[in-house]
């Protein structure tokens, strides 16, 4: 039986890893591969599989979970976002030596633009770097085929594959083929083999060859058996300009020839970027006097053709070197490569109409209500003057209520206020540190910092805003709340605050996010303990996400016009979207089309001018 | 057909595109689309794009959209650029004042761009209470209410009936109702 349904890119994927027989699949969240995971579990319930699907409590314990697994001769996946990478590059860079049992599928979605994320890096490089094959799908459609031929390829060679869908592709919403799980020979039997699995120096005088080998070998494969992700679209006569694009970027292309009705130009698409084709497309190359290389967002094609000199790319700045290849950059690129008149610039009406109605992108915010923008008024008025450190996660966005100070990766915020500490230190000032980190992101990376901290005897207040969730990725399960994934299955709570006593933690206290006066009270004390103590002291601020809707009290608020004397107070340090303010008025005001009625802000001004309505309306 | 989505995190603007894949699937055709998801939703600019035919890419060039779909006015402006010449604009008005400015019905005029606007926070205030998370579905009604695309009332009702929780579903309807007949002349 087979039919069809409308999915999401990572759905599609999904999909696909269930249908492809997968028996074990691990994940961490990350924009944008987040969707993938829980709709693994969702096929694989439906369609009756026994597959494992977890989270691990970070991609480097996802990866290792899956590549281990696959020692035993099933196939298995590992999904991540491409800075999740960085996290699992440790045993990512060892797996890719070793000569494989079971086929391994490592999904890597990467954000061109960015749009979630703290770089642009693209996982083809990475691909490169390990030396292992790469597809680089341009729809939804096609990423869920490449789920099939990137099992068969690494079994095939024994070796890691990678699918590396970009974020159009993985949240693009496409009708796509709805198949049963196909038939194979995926039994787990783990033979002992130390030379085989054990990754010492002296093997891999052994695998680095025999990867080399491998790289080659899939080279010629990609040349020749692959040629429903490589192929041409000729130009009509001769051609005027051949564009080689991978990914998505070869979609956009070809919307674009499509709307502009060309057939002057031709095009190479590489749906397999590493190992590059090189025949295909050097022949491509000799056949056309101007040619440029599309794709996102490093040069990772433009940079394993040999000779470079005659070709249009990112070299010598014909493709930008950075953000997304958007239709409107695309189509600029391509018209410039043909000398061709480009029209540039807003329609001057537009222009003066956004400038008049003084109409910007709208910035990220957090939600209203949202149980951290309480936590930040609190740790920023407690101590003014601390440095605050913090972490990746929705609570990133405290920056808007200048309660953010530094922000590097996953777990950093423990690790940065212990460098912070340590510099205050030897400069010989005092200067209090409050750093902030998610409960997800406290299981991810949070632990190991902290560890080090104890250890080293570093002061400073570990702030856990502890919502309950993987927020801004939608939600996602995580240690510290025990759901699983699969139907019927249960997990374990691993509970934050024995995680940090079993650090050695000593202060540790547990307040609620939404009482500002206790939330100030308890940092200033928390503060002064490390201080006195020399050693980290934990407080946890517990709210439910928003996004989780959990009935709570609605308590109205307004803002009285006589109390309110315009200082914007509110709107810098509490920064919320049900609060803003009227510049013709020079008044704050409720703007009631997103205030959720959470109350936190009737503390928050000085002259007392937010107050609660009085009465049965409230 | 090609429609460009806008309005700001937290709107329900990814239920409208799934209603709108919903609708093109039951009639066999084929779809494209991109959403945004992750901290970009979080309370800002979103915008969700929406082809039906034979597309490859996901994203709507500027100047190729019919319809603008949009669920905030500010949004709608910053976005007009992607509609086509002769194109329509739905959108949830909250302050008419500002959406008469001189150049922006210049250019609205210059482009032929037919607007379609709805009172929609004032439509709910009188008939949900208040409950603004119905916006999503009011302006679906508003849509097929404009009759701007092929796409009619009972298509809509039918694809959020198998979309939308059980226990909103009367409401649901309620509000698309609201939505198609603030729009239908």
């Amino acid at each position: 039986m087979s039919n069809r349904a409308i999915l999401l890119g990572n759905e599609a994927i999904a999909r696909g890893i269930v249908e492809a027989g997968c028996l074990v699949t691990t994940a961490y969240p990350g924009t944008p591969s987040s969707e993938i995971l829980p709709a693994v579990a969702k096929f694989a319930d439906e369609l009756g599989t026994k597959t494992a699907v977890e989270w691990g409590a970070n991609e480097k314990v996802a990866f290792e979970m899956a590549a281990s697994a696959s020692f035993t001769g099933i196939r298995t996946c590992a999904v991540m976002k491409q800075v999740g990478l960085n996290v699992a590059a440790d045993p990512f860079m060892s797996a890719a030596h070793f000569d494989l049992k079971g086929g391994m599928l490592l999904v890597v979605a990467d954000d061109p633009g960015p749009h979630s994320s703290q770089t642009e890096q693209d996982t083809r490089f990475f691909a490169m770097f390990a030396k292992v094959p790469c597809f680089d799908p341009s729809t939804a459609a096609e990423a869920k085929e490449m789920v099939f031929d990137g099992f068969d390829l690494s079994e095939k060679h024994n070796i890691i594959t990678i699918l590396r869908p970009s974020v159009r592709v993985d949240h693009c919403r496409q009708d796509v083929e709805l198949k049963e799980v196909i038939s194979i020979d995926n039994k787990m039997n783990f033979e002992k083999d130390p030379s085989r699995w054990v990754c010492l120096p002296a093997r891999v005088r052994v695998n680095h060859p025999r990867l080399n080998a491998k790289i080659e070998a899939i080279r010629e494969d990609f040349e020749n058996n692959y040629s429903k992700y490589n192929y041409k679209v000729p130009a009509k006569g001769k051609a005027k300009l051949g564009i080689i694009a991978s990914g998505v970027s070869f979609s956009i292309v070809m919307d674009i020839l499509k709307s502009w009705g060309r057939e002057d130009i031709s095009v190479l698409k590489i749906g397999t970027p590493h190992p590059l084709p090189l025949k295909m497309v050097d022949e491509f190359i000799k056949r056309h006097e101007n040619v440029v290389i599309i794709e996102e967002t490093y040069p990772v094609v433009e940079m394993q053709i040999l000779d470079r000199t005659k070709i249009k790319g990112r070299w010598n700045g014909y493709v930008p070197k950075a953000g997304e290849l958007l239709p409107e950059v695309t189509e600029e690129i391509i018209l410039k490569c043909l000398g061709e008149e480009i029209e540039l610039g807003a329609d001057p009406d537009l222009k003066a109409a956004l400038e008049e109605l003084a109409i910007t992108p709208r910035k990220p915010m957090l939600c209203p209500g949202c149980p951290h923008r309480a936590s930040f008024f609190s740790i920023r008025q407690a101590l003014p003057k601390a440095v605050n450190p913090s972490d990746i996660g929705c609570y990133t966005l405290g920056v808007n209520q200048k309660g953010v100070d530094a922000v590097m990766d996953m777990g950093g915020s423990v690790t940065m206020a212990s460098g912070f500490y340590l510099a205050h230190k030897v400069a010989g000032e005092d200067r209090p540190i409050v750093t902030t980190i998610g409960d997800s992101t406290f299981f991810h990376m949070g632990l190991p910092g902290l560890a080090s901290a104890v250890y080293n005897k570093h002061a400073f207040v570990l702030a856990i805003l502890d919502n309950s969730i993987t927020a801004m990725t939608g939600g996602q399960s995580h240690p510290g709340i025990g759901t699983k994934l699969r139907k019927g299955e249960e997990g374990r709570v691993v509970e934050i605050e024995g995680a940090c006593r079993g650090c050695g933690i000593k202060y540790i206290k547990i307040i609620k996010a939404y009482d500002i006066d206790e939330g100030k009270q308890t940092i200033k004390e928390a503060w002064e303990y490390a201080k006195e103590n020399e050693e980290p002291a934990v407080v946890i601020f517990k709210h439910p996400c928003m996004l989780l809707r959990r009935p709570q009290e609605k308590i109205q608020v307004y803002v009285d016009p006589e109390k309110c004397i315009g200082c914007k107070f509110c709107i810098n340090f509490f920064n919320c979207p049900g609060l803003v303010f009227d510049e013709e008025k020079k008044k704050a005001r409720i703007d009631e089309r997103f205030c959720v009625q959470c109350g936190v802000c009737e503390n928050v001004c000085p002259h007392g001018a937010i107050l609660k309505v009085e009465g049965e309306e409230a | 057909m090609q429609y460009v989505i806008v309005g700001i995190g937290g709107q329900g603007i990814l239920f409208s595109s799934k209603v709108l894949g919903k609708v093109a699937l039951s009639r066999n055709e084929n779809v494209m689309g991109s959403e945004v998801h992750g901290m970009a939703q979080r309370g800002g600019s979103v915008i969700s794009h929406f082809k039906v035919g034979d597309y490859r890419s996901p994203l709507v060039n500027s100047g190729d959209a019919d319809v603008l779909l949009a669920f905030d006015q500010n949004e709608a402006v910053r976005n007009l650029h992607f509609l086509k010449d002769g194109g329509s604009l739905v959108v949830n008005i909250f302050d008419e004042g500002s959406f008469k400015n001189e150049h922006l019905s210049k250019y609205l005029e210059k482009h032929n761009i037919k607007v379609h606007p709805i009172m929609g926070y004032e439509i709910l205030k009188e008939h949900m209470g208040g409950n603004f998370l119905f916006l999503n579905v009011l302006i679906l009604g508003a849509l097929c209410g404009a009759e701007v695309s092929d796409i009619t009332l009972e298509d809509v009702k039918e694809a959020i009936e198998q979309l939308a929780p059980a226990k909103f579903k009367d409401a649901n309807l309620k509000v698309v109702d609201l939505g198609f007949r603030a729009l239908k002349n």
